[in-house]
């Protein structure tokens, strides 16, 4: 086919600059929209992954409290609270059948504390003074070191530092009056976020020695995490416990398996992300309508033209080729200088929305640009589809006569 | 050797609301090859109706058209286009030269559409040679040119891809007196040269030029 018809479109373009730049600018939005927002959906994903990575190995066994007490090999009584508990037994089990995987026993309560001359109520942790190092890295604190023994030395999250205004050397007062003793802040945890094991940020951590000691109780759990070695398991680790405490008819145990609350919150996630990419998607497809607007205008505008083409000489499929290159061509100008913007606009929505633009040239969403390219100009292609076969089927005696 | 153009018992009714009009009613003429003709009549008669069916622009209601022996009749859009492009030329009152073009690339426009795209520069040189426009015009638009200066690349382009026969709708329609003569004359020159020419025209003056007149009133030739 000749390439005069694709002269004939790029002349055209040149000699409307004004409707050119208008019909390119809806493209340009629409591709940025679209790319922009994938870039923020993904980036949101990706965010969410890294900071939840480092826990998607872990199960967590919570008493459950449907169960009504103890369940197989119970031996359990009530805890200090009066709440539904895991037995030395039981945890004695869980660690038997999930090795070589580690099972924590945590105990964790919410008391009154008095911080300074602040009388509040905080929620405390208490793990084995080892485990409590299996489950916060060296690298999480923020201050100070680990609770030892004991003694009464204590841990605590940012937040309630914080908030409390606690610093390492200060004490906490634990129970009505310090009933329970004193607790030393030894350390201040960085901040944790969300995370399946044990929430920090605003929680006293100690060790079950001295919770052990300052509660009267012992092998009387409120949860137990298993820390399973080979992440890809995680799932039969879960099945055994499973099969192992929880009947149809009698479930001792909520078991939860956070590479499937994992796979749900990405789950989510991803649905956000498509969300709002469709969202950029209206905005393309809005363009596309502007382009098939602007372009059925040319084809009335042009009527003569074509019937001076088809009257000389040019087969339908050429005029139609004639405005399918042009909303090619509006179309691939539009969405490359949309691609280009959207790295501004992936850059400002990922600052707004996440801090952060550590994601911003990953491949994905570098592919993400060049799909938003891709559709953009495919778009234009087939909203210039319908002007395209009016104008090729425009009678050449009636376009020759259109004034 | 076949007639350029042969009407048979040709007839074209439009169906208007108002009732169908028969714009042309069994009209049967033949044109021979090298022949200058001249198609008359008053408004309304049905000569550009005619015109426009020896372009093969519009189909008729019944009868036969053959355009170098070949009939029409049948032939699908293509094959049509394909016929306008190869064998006939068109002179249009109004010029309708392409604005976005250059008279180089206007002229060259139909050997684009024969070939696909390639183009005989000599040929298109040729043929505004033949037509008279000095060659620093080449490179203008149409818009920069005269009346008389656009009709005579009007002619060049019809004739780029040597076609069987020249239609020409009021070639002069557009161009006072001094240029439309000079128009005429360019067409009595190119009939000399062996063209084959059917113009239409209400301009008896112009009808001097061919050999030969149809005249048609009511859709059918006036005796």
């Amino acid at each position: 086919m000749s390439m005069i018809f694709f002269e004939f479109a790029k002349r055209n373009i040149r000699i409307h600059p004004l409707r050119s730049a208008l019909a390119m600018l809806g493209i340009i939005i629409g591709v940025v929209a679209i790319a922009s927002m994938g870039i923020l959906g993904n980036s949101m994903v990706l965010s969410i992954s890294d900071s939840l990575s480092s826990v998607g190995n872990t199960v967590t066994v919570t008493p459950n409290s449907g169960s009504g007490g103890m369940g197989p090999g119970g031996g359990g009584g009530s805890g200090s609270t009066g709440s539904l508990k895991v037995s030395e037994y039981q945890f004695n089990e869980i660690q038997r059948l999930v090795a070589p995987s580690t099972a924590i026993a945590v105990y964790s309560t919410s008391d009154r504390m008095k911080f300074g001359t602040e009388n509040t109520a905080a929620s405390m942790t208490a793990l084995a003074q080892d485990d409590i190092k299996d489950l916060i890295p060296e690298s999480d604190i923020q201050e100070g070191t680990y609770p030892k023994g004991s003694s009464g030395s204590c841990m605590v999250g940012y937040k309630l530092a914080e908030e409390k205004n606690l610093q390492v050397g200060s004490r906490i007062q634990v129970g009505e009056d310090g009933a329970r003793g004193t607790l030393r802040v030894v350390g201040i945890i960085a901040e944790r976020g969300m995370s399946f094991d044990i929430s920090t940020d605003n929680a006293v951590i100690v060790t079950s020695d001295w919770y052990e000691n300052a509660y009267g109780i012992s092998g009387e759990y409120d949860e137990v995490i298993v820390k399973v070695k080979d992440p890809q398991t995680t799932a039969s680790v879960k099945a055994t416990l499973e099969k192992k405490f929880n009947t149809r008819d009698n479930k001792v145990f909520t078991i939860t398996d956070s590479q499937a609350t994992l796979a749900d919150i990405y789950s989510t996630f991803d649905s956000v992300s498509l969300f709002v990419t469709a969202i950029g998607g209206i905005a393309l497809l809005v363009a596309g309508i502007s382009i098939l607007n602007i372009m059925m205008m040319s084809v009335t505008e042009r009527t003569r033209e074509i019937g001076i083409m088809r009257s000389i000489g040019a087969k339908k499929k050429e005029v139609m080729s004639m405005f399918l290159y042009e909303a090619a061509m509006l179309g691939i100008l539009g969405s490359i200088v949309g691609g280009i913007l959207s790295i501004l606009g992936g850059y400002a929505v990922s600052m707004m929305m996440l801090q952060t633009t550590k994601y911003l040239f990953i491949s994905e969403n570098i592919l993400y640009i060049f799909e938003s390219i891709a559709f953009g100009v495919l778009i234009c292609i087939v909203c210039g589809i319908l002007p395209a076969w009016k104008a090729a089927n425009l009678s050449p005696l009636e376009a020759l006569r259109h004034e | 050797m076949h007639p350029v153009i042969r009407f048979d018992n040709v007839v074209k009714i439009y169906p208007l609301k108002a009732g169908d009009v028969v714009a042309l009613d069994h009209l049967s003429f033949e044109v021979e090859q090298g022949e200058f003709v001249t198609i008359m009549g008053p408004s309304g008669s049905g000569k550009s109706t005619c015109l426009t069916h020896m372009g093969c622009l519009d189909s008729p209601t019944a009868g036969d058209i053959y355009i170098s022996g070949i009939a029409t009749k049948n032939m699908t859009d293509d094959q049509l286009t394909e016929l306008r492009r190869d064998r006939i030329g068109f002179i249009f009152q109004y010029f309708n030269l392409f604005p976005l073009l250059n008279v180089i690339e206007n002229v060259t426009f139909p050997q684009m559409l024969k070939t696909g795209g390639k183009v005989d520069p000599k040929k298109a040189k040729e043929v505004l040679a033949a037509v008279d426009l000095p060659e620093k015009l080449f490179t203008h638009n149409p818009t920069e040119l005269s009346g008389g200066q656009q009709q005579r690349v009007a002619i060049a382009r019809a004739l780029v891809n040597d076609p069987d026969i020249l239609l020409c709708d009021e070639p002069t329609g557009n161009l006072d007196s001094k240029t439309g003569k000079s128009i005429m004359e360019l067409m009595k020159t190119l009939h000399e040269k062996g063209r084959t020419i059917i113009m239409v025209t209400h301009d008896p003056n112009n009808a001097q030029y061919s050999e030969r007149t149809i005249r048609i009133v009511d859709g059918r030739l006036a005796a």
